[in-house]
């Protein structure tokens, strides 16, 4: 896969070159992204070769891992396991959201971030970074933070983080609201 | 229809009526257009109320009592009306349909379908004795009683953890809880108390929280699982015993995936 990032990547430079200087970083991570995700295939199963002898029984194997969906996600926003593992549990199918209030002043902002961690929590789930408005409405109730008045304006004042969509459509993330999601992540699992 | 979305519509359309309503330096609403705003989001919140009234998510008592404000505010609306009257309206339209009606709905149908997510969770899950109670656990749950779900499922919980320690072999397991008890690492410390098991079902005598500790101790959990372990063992005493805790939907499906990936499932226990 090295070898064809190689390859790839003067390509990939130069559609980064045409956007605008201070879209470039992001530009540059979407694209990268995108890369990974038509090029990632699942790895080979490692060779079964005896491991050291644990000192004591294991664990029990994690149910599902991050999916290979994700990992793009994760590696763009330098989000690792361990900052992953504070903010949902388990990190695969059956997601959920491990904190106990969401990040931001007022209703409206943590709204949003609520809207921007469902998205990820879905992708853990099924590798779309999607989330319905229908639990987007219940987990808001959940936390304290829907504005009933003001839930659709909300999210319309912050539709560059999402894909454009019709009025009661679901929510997908867009490059921005991905990246923001990231932020949000690190910044719960910093305990901010 | 989305009644959700609806709902949020006709208050939205009320919130902006009612800052006009405030704004009026006159006693009375008479310009013909805020009257006419008042009648078109009547218009709006009719349908809603025939589907909110076909089902029975929301108390049929609320959900008179904002209709009763409707009928009055829009005969206000008919003519020039006292500014003072239209207030007090808006104000219990808006108040009530938030409150009453809009989050109740929300809640409601978010335990009328809390049984696909449940479902989907305990699916790989072939023991008859497990699904008794964790099939009566997510009826509980569609009926809204969130509290007996909690208790119905950590039944299953408490019948795994029992089997696994049994299967131990009750000398076995009467070491193991002395080794625990001997043991003065922080996780441990703090258990103090002597077991000793002559048959199977005295285990079931043990306090839960001690037979999850032992299981930490055995390692079929790490630190972590147990701490999560440990959580929704606090979710099951709170809603076994009379507490003021109602949990929501949201959190019996955490608790759901919680106890699924942590015992239900995990290789260990089996």
């Amino acid at each position: 896969m090295l070898d064809k990032l190689k390859a790839d990547f003067d390509g990939i430079i130069e559609l980064v070159s045409k956007t605008p200087a201070p879209l470039q970083e992001t530009a540059f991570k979407m694209i990268l992204e995108q890369w990974f995700i038509a090029n990632t295939t699942p790895k080979p199963a490692p060779p079964p070769t005896a491991p050291p002898a644990p000192l004591a029984p294991s664990a029990p194997a994690a149910p599902g891992g991050v999916p290979d969906l994700v990992k793009p996600f994760l590696t763009a926003n330098a989000i690792t396991t361990d900052i992953l593992e504070k903010v949902f549990h388990p990190t695969g199918p059956a997601a959920q959201l491990l904190a106990s209030s969401i990040p931001g002043n007022g209703k409206a902002n943590k709204l949003v971030s609520l809207s921007l961690l469902l998205c990820v929590k879905q992708a853990l789930e099924s590798g779309s970074f999607t989330c319905t408005l229908k639990e987007l409405r219940e987990l808001a109730v959940h936390y304290d933070c829907y504005d009933s008045t003001n839930f659709s304006k909300t999210l319309k004042a912050n539709k560059n983080y999402y894909n454009p969509r019709d009025k009661g459509a679901d929510l997908e993330l867009s490059g921005p609201g991905r990246k923001k999601a990231g932020e949000i992540i690190k910044s719960i699992a910093a305990g901010e | 229809m989305d009644v959700a979305q609806a709902l949020e519509d006709v208050l939205e359309e009320l919130v902006s009526i009612q800052k006009d309503v405030n704004k009026l330096k006159t006693a009375s609403v008479s310009g013909q257009p805020l009257r006419k705003r008042i009648k078109d989001t009547h218009k709006n919140w009719l349908p809603v109320v025939g589907v909110l009234e076909t089902g029975n998510i929301v108390d049929t008592a609320q959900l008179q009592e904002v209709a009763t404000a409707w009928t009055a505010l829009v005969k206000l609306a008919n003519s020039p009306s006292p500014k003072k009257q239209h207030k007090a309206l808006l104000k219990v339209i808006i108040t009530k349909t938030e409150s009453e009606l809009l989050h109740k709905f929300i809640k409601g149908s978010a335990i009328q379908t809390i049984g696909d997510p449940l479902r989907k969770l305990v699916q790989p899950i072939a023991d008859p004795e497990l699904l008794k109670y964790l099939d009566e656990s997510i009826r509980c749950a569609e009926t809204n009683c969130v509290r007996a779900s909690v208790v119905l499922a950590w039944c299953a919980v408490a019948h795994m953890v029992h089997r696994k320690l049994t299967s131990l072999g009750i000398a076995t397991l009467n070491a193991e809880f002395a080794k625990m008890k001997a043991d003065k690492g922080l996780m441990f410390k703090a258990f103090t108390k002597d077991y000793v098991f002559s048959t199977d079902p005295d285990v079931q005598e043990a306090a839960d929280a001690h037979l999850i500790l032992l299981c930490r101790f055995l390692t079929y959990l790490d630190d972590t699982q147990y701490k999560h372990l440990k959580g929704a063992l606090d979710l099951r005493n709170g809603c076994g015993h009379p507490t003021g805790y109602q949990p929501d939907p949201v959190k019996l499906q955490a608790y759901y995936a919680d106890i699924t990936q942590l015992v239900l499932l995990n290789p260990k226990f089996a």
